[in-house]
């Protein structure tokens, strides 16, 4: 574990813990707080765990107004807060302080309302992702954004993230597919943004609060537009003797009209390791593997295929198969999905990266990515989603061996920092955290910074909710950028991560 | 007479406002000035931003344009429909609204208002679309948000935040629009004479299949009158819903369709062409062409859409559904502030709210643009717009008074 500047601890706030814990007890059930060092200690970290930090107390309200009590007491008493949802996170927005009061949403988990005339879920933030979809299914209905935490992750946490999923090319991120949330701000106020129209008058701050990784507010209700699950769905697995001819077909997908429902790219160290772990059958003797999934009315889909296909042979194309049917398509999915593990059983630990850049810069960036595993001696897996330009470096080290944990960590931010160069940015869907906010100054000037730390300052005047997260706390460019998993300690490890 | 400046660069914008922040000049904002939207408000300084213009960069394969503000919608979307693409939001063309006709304005006005067209409910908003932006802040700093990539968890999400700000945050000195391919074809069912609950009723059977609609609207009888296209019958009232796609596809879908409605008797279906000029007209308000009148816009869940319009069966009302029952276009007379008041009195019971579109200038002086109903949303805006503009002097008063 890297040492990591966190806004400093304030005593009296620590001295205070029993008058604290005495307080709460006004607003919620006593049950539903936990002050003792054993009690909290699994609320110390999320999914990155490399950082860790037991809360000071720990609470669990059970409605709004309590929540209310609980944001509007700190902020009286200058006592920082920190949100949880399910704790899932890839990059420490959830990561407690030692003097705070750590707010967990987990008691919000019930579904409030199908609303099919209007299209819309109402939900309390608790609620997984994947439940949304399972309330609705059976009327043919589905929530969009699949994050590979869906069967954990909590809807609040989505918008706190504006996760993605592989399907984002087509439909959208968290923030395309919420139509309204419940907010409390620190100073306790109630607000609504949004809801069941589609559309809000004033300034967007539904569009606004998503993604703000808990620094604004904290989330009590919210609505989801769910969407009609397309009639057909197929994939088609290409397999390609070069990344450039994998990534030049994805460019002519997508300038020939074609905007499929997911994409995405493995290399051949990616490959041959998911092909190990899940025995997904993939063509061995390629060096990158295109999953191309289309969707639509099934006439729409022959269609989409056929021309998919014409464009993979016209870039020799080398191993080109179409899902049969539905079993098929899901083991095109296997290995790649299986990409996290399959890393895991390769290497006692991986970095995983979270950098996105414009598509056709796919081909250089792994150059140079191949060319910072040789200088630093590391090896790396990548798998890309293709469609939006989102790349997941897998870093492999050994941190029982000195210093190497640090060097992945600077392998990991010389990737990050080359992502941006290339023209894209340094997170897609995992968020800034505690993870790469040192990198913030890479795409930021000071002026930019400033403004959103003056953004904070309207939702949250004395910045008690959340600090330390998103923006580096000295203003300075530092390194960082990292999602540490030492094997075995991979929190959530069962879920697929892609 | 307010003084007019031009600028030709992000610099000369920077020091225009920056001079303007230390002196305290309150600065109106306009693209080429052919809207007359929000709040009447009178500034010493007019700041124009019409030569502020051109295409940056354009890349097809990357899904994204990058504009300056000044830059033409006209020329953005001539510029895509060479390479097969469009803006998927359909930017309306109120030109019609406002003077009779085509006059589309600027990009950067397009995104202040975050106007979108007929495809909003399936689409998204403008505000789905704008990746990222660069902008001067009231204090003359310039400031930037978000990308030329569509996925982004990068700090706050600003360019939300800058889509129907109405110039009261920042100027935008440049913008990433994401682009679409354009569909292959778009055709329309239209079923005549249906009333408004029935269309409702089209509305919502259709959305609950996976016909994949993208486009809602519905006519009172009367109101379709100004289409000169062929094949529709303007005595009617009409009920549309457009498919787009590869036209295998379409033609599947739309044949499912008219199964679904084949209780209904008089059903027609516009081929691409007319299908195309139906949404456009639609998207731009050509109902209300050049209305003397107030033009209001109502967004509310469309359960309510019906319930709503009953309560004004006996007003003088003009009214076209779109976005499947999302929305609302009223036309009153335009001295008529108690009907008016009424109308957003009532859409405030449905969770909804009224924006005034256009408007004789004594009304947009006396009346309310946007709906504000919560004291708490005042009060985080204000102190929002102060994050950007501590003196305000960007468009002061644009959407509320002090705002």
């Amino acid at each position: 574990m890297t040492t990591l500047l966190m806004p400093e601890v304030d005593q009296r706030v620590l001295f205070d813990k029993e008058k604290i814990v005495s307080d709460l007890k006004k607003f919620t059930n006593s049950n539903n707080i936990i002050s003792d060092s054993e009690g909290v200690t699994p609320y110390e970290t999320d999914a990155l765990s490399a950082y860790k930090q037991k809360p000071m107390i720990v609470v669990l309200p059970e409605n709004t107004e309590e929540v209310s009590d609980i944001l509007k007491y700190c902020n009286e008493n200058n006592i920082k807060v920190v949100p949880r949802g399910a704790g899932t996170g890839l990059s420490g927005g959830a990561l407690p302080l030692k003097d705070c009061v750590l707010l967990s949403l987990t008691k919000f988990k019930k579904i409030l309302e199908v609303d099919y005339e209007n299209r819309c879920v109402v939900t309390q933030p608790g609620v997984t992702n994947l439940s949304i979809t399972k309330a609705v299914e059976d009327r043919g209905f589905y929530y969009a954004p699949d994050p590979s935490s869906q069967i954990a992750c909590s809807i609040g946490g989505n918008i706190a993230e504006n996760s993605g999923g592989v399907h984002c090319l087509k439909y959208g991120m968290t923030t395309n597919n919420v139509l309204g949330v419940e907010i409390v701000l620190m100073d306790g106020t109630i607000l609504r943004f949004g809801g069941k129209k589609i559309e809000s008058e004033g300034y967007d701050l539904l569009g606004l609060i998503t993604g703000s990784e808990g620094l604004l507010g904290v989330l009590t209700e919210v609505t989801v537009k769910i969407l009609k699950k397309p009639q057909s769905v197929k994939a088609l697995l290409l397999g390609f003797d070069s990344i450039e001819e994998a990534g030049k077909t994805v460019s002519d997908i997508i300038s020939g009209g074609v905007i499929p429902a997911a994409m995405e790219i493995m290399d051949k160290p990616l490959i041959k390791a998911t092909n190990d772990y899940s025995k997904a059958g993939y063509p061995l003797d390629v060096e990158a593997i295109l999953i191309v999934e289309l969707d639509g009315t099934e006439s729409e889909v022959g269609v989409l295929i056929t021309k998919v296909e014409q464009i993979a042979q016209k870039n020799k194309v080398k191993y080109l198969r179409a899902s049969k049917d539905d079993e098929e398509r899901l083991r095109f999915w296997l290995g790649r999905k299986a990409a996290f593990p399959a890393i895991g059983d390769m290497s006692p630990d991986y970095l995983c990266m979270d950098g996105v850049i414009p598509r056709k810069k796919l081909p250089e960036v792994l150059k140079e990515i191949n060319k910072l595993s040789k200088k630093y001696n590391l090896r790396v897996a990548n798998c890309f989603h293709a469609g939006d330009g989102n790349l997941h470096p897998l870093i492999m080290f050994d941190s029982n061996i000195p210093a190497e944990l640090k060097k992945a960590e600077d392998f990991g931010a010389d990737i990050l920092k080359l992502c941006v160069q290339s023209g894209g940015v340094l997170s897609g869907e995992h968020g800034i955290g505690i993870e790469k906010r040192e990198l913030m100054c890479e795409m930021f000037n000071n002026e930019d910074i400033q403004q959103q730390l003056s953004i904070k300052k309207a939702f949250d005047e004395k910045s008690l909710l959340n600090p330390g997260k998103v923006y580096p706390i000295l203003h300075r460019c530092a390194e960082g950028g990292k999602m540490h998993v030492k094997t075995g300690e991979e929190k959530f490890k069962d879920i697929p991560r892609f | 007479m307010s003084e007019v400046y031009s600028p030709t660069s992000e610099q000369d914008v920077q020091t225009f406002v920056h001079s303007c922040f230390l002196e305290g000049s309150p600065i109106e904002v306009m693209g080429f000035g052919s809207k007359a939207i929000g709040r009447e408000i009178q500034c010493s300084k007019t700041l124009k931003l019409q030569k502020l213009d051109g295409i940056i960069e354009y890349f097809p394969d990357e899904l994204y344009i990058k504009v300056k503000p000044g830059t033409s919608l006209e020329l953005i979307e001539n510029t895509l429909e060479q390479k097969n693409q469009e803006l998927s939001f359909e930017p309306s063309d109120l030109g019609y609204l406002y003077k009779g006709k085509s006059l589309k304005g600027s990009a950067g006005a397009a995104v202040a208002c975050n106007l979108s067209g007929s495809r909003r409910f399936k689409a998204g908003a403008l505000r789905d679309h704008l990746l990222g932006f660069r902008a001067v802040n009231g204090k003359g700093e310039v400031i930037k948000s978000g990308g030329s990539v569509v996925k982004n968890v990068t700090g706050y999400d600003v360019s939300k935040l800058i889509s129907g700000s109405y110039g009261t945050l920042g100027v935008i000195t440049e913008i990433i629009f994401k682009v679409q391919p354009r569909y292959d074809e778009s055709q329309t069912l239209i079923i005549y004479d249906l009333n408004l609950k029935k269309a409702l009723n089209v509305f919502s059977q259709s959305m609950q299949t996976s016909y994949e609609i993208s486009g809602a609207c519905y006519y009172p009888e009367g109101m379709a009158s100004f289409f000169t296209l062929n094949d529709i019958d303007t005595n009617s009232s009409i009920t549309a819903l457009r498919v787009e796609g590869p036209k295998i596809s379409v033609s599947e879908r739309i044949k499912s369709l008219k199964k679904l409605f084949s209780d209904h008797q008089n059903i027609f279906v516009l081929e691409n062409y007319q299908s195309r000029i139906f949404w456009k007209s639609t998207s731009d308000i050509s109902f209300f062409n050049n209305s003397e009148n107030t033009v209001v816009k109502i967004s509310l869940p469309p359960v309510f859409t019906e319930e709503f319009l009953q309560q004004f069966t006996n007003e003088d009302i003009k009214f076209v559904v779109d976005w499947a029952g999302n929305l609302i276009w009223i036309e009153i007379a335009k001295e008529d502030s108690v009907l008016l008041r009424q109308l957003r009195k009532k859409v405030i019971n449905f969770n909804g709210h009224l924006t005034i579109m256009k408007a004789p200038t004594h009304v947009r002086i006396r009346e309310d643009f946007l709906t504000v109903v919560d004291e708490n949303m005042k009060k985080l805006s204000l102190r929002i717009k102060d994050s950007f503009d501590p003196k305000g002097i960007l468009n002061p008063g644009k959407m509320y008074s002090g705002l």
